[in-house]
């Protein structure tokens, strides 16, 4: 419960900030409009500012029941354990963060490659020959799929040198 | 016969080899992604939306309705045969489906899904042709002030039934329609929440978001606990088809789940599980062998799988007569049609004919490529399970980005990509449903508008919110809408109240 706790406060936080910033950041047209551009957020705030506040008093004073039954009657998606491993997620933002970086300097299909073997290297090193083939297959052929079916420009990086 | 010449007219389009292979490519990966536990058609759709970047919106919306109703079709496979529901709308086919498979009756379980899914679905496309014009035409008649009301009430519905807790899911629309405010505003030109940030201009690519926080965020979710359960499959035993007797326990429940799950899920917006559950709950009460349910009854199947159809069926209507979203699915939907520069709405059966009637004659295509697809093929699509979640994992990954990157290319969409998974895994842990996000976003924009345009009318005065009567009925959903869970608080409330005053 504790999560809900540091949740519903930076929920209210985010909805204070986003109400003050509708009286501070939007300008007033020149002409006057019976609705501004300010007047839906201002009452976005205020609905949001209603709901977080609720949101702190009951995750503080403890949620309501839940109701299990209702939940899987209007489909609620499965609740997602609590157990963590830290170290693979980390190390996987890790990989996209780097993939984002390279995106553009190394081109598609060799940022897209690393970005699957290194992947794979981490979340399960078994199969390395299989992967590496299915990461070469899936990056180079996307790639060529998207610039020369689909003619979708993907960044070539050295391969343009191939003139590929 | 005016809709013997639509008919026709969609048929044409419908039939030209590359709407036909989009509809075979649709429904093909709509299957794939009903039986991939954990990839929901909204996952599923928000991923595959790249894919329609360069083609006419007809293709486009004939691939994303084929994805949408073929993983009503893939999601009963798994329920039967593995007891996974691979979707939230084929949790109930376990009870009956898994049963069955046990008894070695697996074949006749996956034919009445499969049957059932293909009345329902033609059901839905025959009745969506025959009443959507006129649904059109009446709502040609809507004026701002019910637009507004009229999205209001779809907000609310879907809202209400999302998640376990109607506040966080209030508080997810709210967040969804203040990522809505972001950018210029179009009747002003003044900026909001951009700061200074030219890119922020345009406000935030709707596209960004929902691969954000339903695709990365399914992806940070398992990896957090990779642990794979193996999975028991039962074989398939015997013949896939019903014999007399099934067929004759099996066609009034096909006609029961169609109806509810049409009327239900479909026009009153409960969406595809609730209408999977209604018709379970309506074959407990009607079916002949009703005492049989839940130990393998072949009604158990044939409803719930008719419902959860028909109801996306339904969905569709919705979006293609009025152009509100009913459900998180047709939300996506909308998004992408309005990135290809088509707004849906009453005005689409007169100005895009072609549109409309193609994917109405593609749905029927479509249906019937589906049984024939899954019925013959069922054991292709149960290997499907043997795909590593680590190499399905990478594969989102790759898609995700690849899709962002297109649009725009821009390597700024990519960390806000990165942003907005990060956000959706932290609020799958907090339970706080992110459907209700993508719709707000999608409708805030809408509602803004006729809002503005509404007061513009009433030259200021909120009343003719409430003054026009079809107004005031939609302003009555909205409030039913959101305040039904707390009657039976207020009702027995009440009864105590006055209870206490009355004699014992």
């Amino acid at each position: 419960m504790k999560e809900n706790r540091i949740a519903s406060v930076v929920f209210c936080l985010f909805a204070l900030t986003y109400f003050a910033l509708a009286f501070t950041t939007i300008a007033q047209p020149s002409v006057l409009q019976i609705l501004g551009p300010d007047a839906f957020p201002k009452a976005i705030g205020v609905l949001m500012l209603i709901l977080s506040g609720v949101y702190v008093l009951q995750s503080f004073r403890g949620l309501g029941r839940e109701d299990e039954t209702r939940a899987a009657i209007i489909g609620a998606e499965d609740k997602v354990g609590t157990h963590i491993e830290w170290k693979t997620i980390a190390l996987m933002l890790g990989v996209m963060l780097v993939y984002v970086f390279l995106f553009e300097p190394l081109g598609y299909p060799i940022a897209t490659f690393l970005m699957f073997v290194t992947g794979a290297a981490i979340l399960d090193r078994r199969h390395w020959k299989r992967d590496t083939l299915i990461a070469a297959v899936a990056s180079f052929g996307f790639y060529f799929t998207f610039s020369l079916v689909l003619r979708v420009q993907l960044p070539a990086g050295p391969l343009r040198w191939l003139g590929l | 016969m005016w809709f013997f010449d639509n008919l026709a007219l969609g048929f044409s389009v419908a039939l030209t080899p590359i709407n036909l292979f989009y509809a075979l490519l649709g429904v093909f990966l709509g299957t794939v992604i009903g039986v991939l536990p954990g990839i929901g058609p909204m996952t599923g759709i928000a991923l595959l939306i790249p894919i329609t970047f360069g083609l006419p919106p007809t293709s486009a919306i004939i691939l994303m309705a084929g994805i949408y109703y073929g993983a009503m079709y893939g999601g009963s496979t798994t329920s039967i045969l593995v007891n996974t529901p691979g979707e939230s709308s084929s949790v109930v086919t376990c009870f009956d489906g898994y049963q069955m498979a046990k008894q070695g009756r697996a074949g006749p379980a996956l034919a009445a899904a499969a049957i059932g899914s293909f009345i329902a679905g033609t059901f839905a496309t025959l009745v969506l042709m025959l009443i959507g014009p006129a649904v059109a035409a009446f709502a040609l008649n809507f004026g701002p002030p019910e637009y507004f009301t009229l999205m209001l009430a779809g907000l609310t519905v879907v809202t209400s039934l999302a998640g376990r807790s109607l506040v966080k899911a209030l508080l997810a629309t709210t967040i969804g329609l203040a990522i809505a405010t972001i950018g210029i505003d179009l009747q002003s030109g003044v900026p909001r929440y951009t700061f200074g940030n030219p890119e922020l201009l345009d406000g935030l690519e709707f596209l960004v978001v929902a691969i954000g926080l339903f695709a990365l965020s399914e992806v940070l979710v398992n990896l957090a606990d990779l642990r794979q359960a193996i999975q028991e499959r039962l074989a398939i035993k015997g013949g896939l088809w019903l014999t007399r007797e099934d067929w004759r326990r099996a066609t009034p429940a096909f006609i029961r789940g169609t109806l509810s799950g049409f009327f239900v899920g479909g026009i009153a917006g409960a969406g595809a599980a609730v209408a999977s559950f209604f018709s379970y709950g309506i074959e407990k009460k009607m079916a002949k062998h009703k005492a049989e349910l839940g130990t393998g009854a072949i009604e158990g199947v044939a409803a719930p799988e008719a419902a959860n159809n028909a109801a996306a069926g339904g969905a569709l209507i919705h979006l293609l007569c009025l152009g509100i979203p009913g459900s998180g699915t047709t939300a996506i939907m909308l998004g992408a049609l309005l990135m290809l520069g088509l707004q849906p709405g009453p005005l689409l059966f007169q100005q895009q004919p072609q549109f409309v009637w193609g994917l109405i004659a593609s749905m029927y295509i479509g249906n019937a490529m589906l049984l024939v697809l899954n019925l013959p093929l069922v054991g292709m699509w149960v290997k499907i399970l043997d795909i590593p979640l680590y190499l399905l994992v990478l594969f989102i990954i790759l898609f995700s980005f690849l899709g962002v990157y297109t649009m725009n290319n821009s390597t700024q969409d990519l960390f806000l990509l990165l942003v907005f998974g990060i956000l959706g895994y932290l609020l799958r842990r907090l339970d706080i449903p992110a459907a209700p996000i993508i719709l707000g976003m999608v409708l805030g924009d809408l509602m803004e508008q006729a809002m503005r345009q509404s007061l513009l009318i009433s030259d200021g005065s909120y009343a003719i919110f409430v003054t026009r009567p079809f107004s005031l009925f939609f302003l009555l959903l909205a409030i039913v809408s959101i305040t039904n869970p707390y009657w039976k608080y207020i009702g027995v409330g009440l009864r105590r109240w006055f209870g206490r005053g009355a004699p014992a």
